[in-house]
């Protein structure tokens, strides 16, 4: 977001996120906005934003490898549940506290993403998305079938606390939550203007013609799937925590494949088109949830609850009409105005 | 060992079922290159017009199958026209992520009708067991297995001395040569969808004969995705080798290995397989390898 008339002169210039004072305004208060919103919003608001800033640092991993590395990725939900049901065996049974459970969860679901990505140096596009589905099934296997998971009855984690302070409620993990996903937008926004994030974009167009170029296609591979995996560690630990159950319904191939279309909706390789994608699927969602009572009075055929299944048709009806209308997604929308204010007021 | 041939012969039926399945997916990629994934709902699909006429309406089974052939295939080509038509130059992951929405959709409607409810065909097939030495096998699973070979050499008759069968190979090597030689490449696409379709009206009556129709029948395309992975994605016959294969390696080790670990190895071999054959051979068993340039 640039006006007319701001010239980059340095490199610094060129890479920096925040460019004129007005960008600090506006940035400035709207994190003052956000962290005051518990004072004045309703309770359904808050919980649904939770939910929302969950998703978007899962998404913000899902598009560092698949955005931006071109790995795609439909392991996004069992890495998610690595990140779980770590963060609540650490704090169940080894009694550690949440705030050194919250990194270690991460990093062990980037240990297992590494694993996981391996595939990833002799196949990619299709074939690697096979595999990813391949590694969600044996990932959610091995926690049905291992004891420390609790199997199928799940595990129970305690809400964080703070010297006494008990983060218990939807209002309190709002903070926690909040600020996780300020820190994580930033860094991820970070990554993807630095050297990293320039191998990953190569190899993401042309990795026979990036690895010319001497970028370590192993190395920035299994990078990019570490960094996507913490994300989903650190979401699926601050998400056991949030709702204080964790099993394995709550991280299915379905949620993994809800991550993939946030990102088509909202745009590859694009941060700001997390932020779009989530808010775009999760209020359709909640669109189908209100409306699909009233359809089913109106048309008897649907049955008693047709929620689940409306919201599986409206998913893929959204996802076919942006894949043949507006492939590049939302996003795209997004650079048009960015360029067209960097001209405003001139035609071109 | 009777056991084991035992074990293995009723895999090898479940496993016919999955090389039907991986042939439909293999039939698509063949000529337009795309994966799909939505193909489990086209057998989904076909096994519920099936039993509409013949469980429903109660019409005989060789009246029954025709609307069936037709509906499903009329599916297939409405996938093709309205939704991969328009991707066509666009990167193959669309294509990919493509079918994946169509499966969703698919699966709304196909949730939507059953409303959480099964459906069982009644039977049409002879019931009972043969035995050949000790071994027995359900007689309509094998007519079945013998349907699904059937099918297999038909369709690899089809590619090899029929017209259509030449624009299909000419079409996978190259569309625009193809285009060159006179041949209509989008009506080529349109036969491959109907007759990949029809394979899986075939398998999804298949698999509808041995089990009831209930909401997790659409994720048998997975398997059949994976099949047709592991074969080598453009080799009908690695699609029936591995298919039959896998159908061995599931009932086996979850006949020899459920006991070791507690149960639920079904579930999880194919996968395991995969991540094997990927791993080993990236373009399957009997796959071309495809060389890049940049």
């Amino acid at each position: 977001m640039r006006p007319c008339g701001v010239f980059d002169k340095s490199y610094g210039l060129d890479i920096a996120i925040i460019r004129t004072w007005q960008h600090w305004v506006i940035l400035i208060s709207a994190l003052i906005l956000l962290f005051l919103f518990p004072l004045f919003g309703s309770y359904y608001i808050i919980s649904f934003m939770n939910y929302l800033a969950i998703s978007v640092i899962v998404g913000l991993g899902l598009q560092i490898v698949s955005g931006y590395c071109g790995q795609i990725s439909f392991g996004q939900a069992a890495f998610m549940a690595i990140g779980a049901y770590t963060s609540a065996v650490l704090t169940i049974k080894f009694g550690v506290s949440f705030w050194i459970a919250l990194p270690l969860s991460g990093i062990m679901a980037g240990l297992v993403g590494i694993i996981g990505g391996a595939p990833s140096l002799r196949i990619k596009g299709m074939y690697l998305a096979m595999a990813t589905i391949a590694i969600h099934f044996v990932v959610i296997w091995l926690i049905l079938h291992m004891e420390i998971t609790g199997s199928f009855k799940g595990l129970f984690p305690p809400p964080p606390s703070l010297g006494g302070f008990e983060f218990d409620t939807d209002e309190r993990m709002f903070y926690i939550i909040m600020t996780v996903m300020v820190i994580m937008t930033y860094a991820a926004r970070n990554l993807v203007r630095s050297k990293v994030g320039r191998a990953f974009v190569a190899i993401r167009d042309n990795d026979l013609a990036g690895e010319v170029m001497g970028v370590n296609l192993y190395y920035y591979k299994l990078l990019a799937f570490f960094v996507s995996c913490f994300y989903a560690g650190i979401a699926g630990s601050l998400w056991g925590h949030l709702i204080t159950v964790v099993n394995s319904e709550q991280f299915t191939l379905m949620h993994a494949l809800e991550y993939i279309g946030m990102l088509i909706i909202g745009g590859m390789g694009s941060i700001p088109g997390v932020f779009f994608g989530v808010l775009f699927i999760r209020i359709l969602n909640e669109l189908v949830m209100f409306t699909s009572p009233l359809l089913a009075k109106a048309v008897p055929w649907l049955g008693s609850s047709p929620a689940a299944a409306l919201g599986l048709v409206a998913f893929g009806l959204a996802l076919i009409i942006f894949l043949i209308f507006e492939p590049r997604g939302l996003a795209h929308r997004w650079e048009i105005f960015k360029a067209s204010y960097r001209l405003y007021p001139f035609a071109y | 060992m009777i056991e084991f041939l035992q074990q293995a012969i009723t895999g090898m039926m479940i496993g016919s079922l999955y090389a039907l399945v991986a042939a439909a997916i293999v039939l698509v990629y063949k000529s337009t290159h795309v994966v799909s994934l939505a193909h489990g709902q086209l057998v989904a699909f076909g096994a519920l017009f099936f039993w509409l006429f013949i469980g429903g309406l109660g019409l005989p089974f060789w009246v029954g199958i025709i609307p069936a052939f037709v509906l499903t295939a009329l599916i297939g080509l409405l996938i093709e026209r309205l939704t991969l038509r328009p991707l066509i130059g666009q990167p193959l992951i669309a294509a990919f992520l493509m079918t994946f929405a169509i499966f969703l959709v698919l699966e709304g409607v196909f949730v939507l009708y059953l409303k959480g409810e099964t459906r069982t065909l009644p039977a049409f097939l002879p019931e009972g067991n043969m035995d050949i030495s000790g071994i027995s096998v359900p007689i309509n699973q094998f007519i079945g297995f013998l349907a699904a070979l059937f099918l297999f050499a038909a369709l690899s008759l089809i590619f090899k001395y029929t017209k259509i069968g030449l624009g299909m190979r000419a079409t996978a090597e190259d569309h625009r040569l193809a285009q060159g030689t006179g041949i209509t490449v989008r009506n080529i696409f349109s036969y491959i969808w109907v007759l990949s379709a029809i394979v899986a009206v075939v398998a999804g009556i298949a698999t509808a004969n041995v089990m009831d129709i209930y909401y997790m029948l659409p994720y048998i395309g997975i398997s059949g995705l994976i099949v047709a992975i592991c074969g080598g994605l453009d080799s009908l016959l690695g699609a029936l080798v591995v298919g039959l294969l896998l159908g061995v390696v599931e009932n086996v080790g979850a006949a020899y290995l459920d006991p070791l670990v507690g149960g639920g190895v079904k579930d999880v071999a194919a996968y395991v397989v995969l991540l094997l054959v990927l791993l080993i051979r990236p373009y399957g068993l009997f796959g071309l390898v495809r060389i890049e340039r940049i």
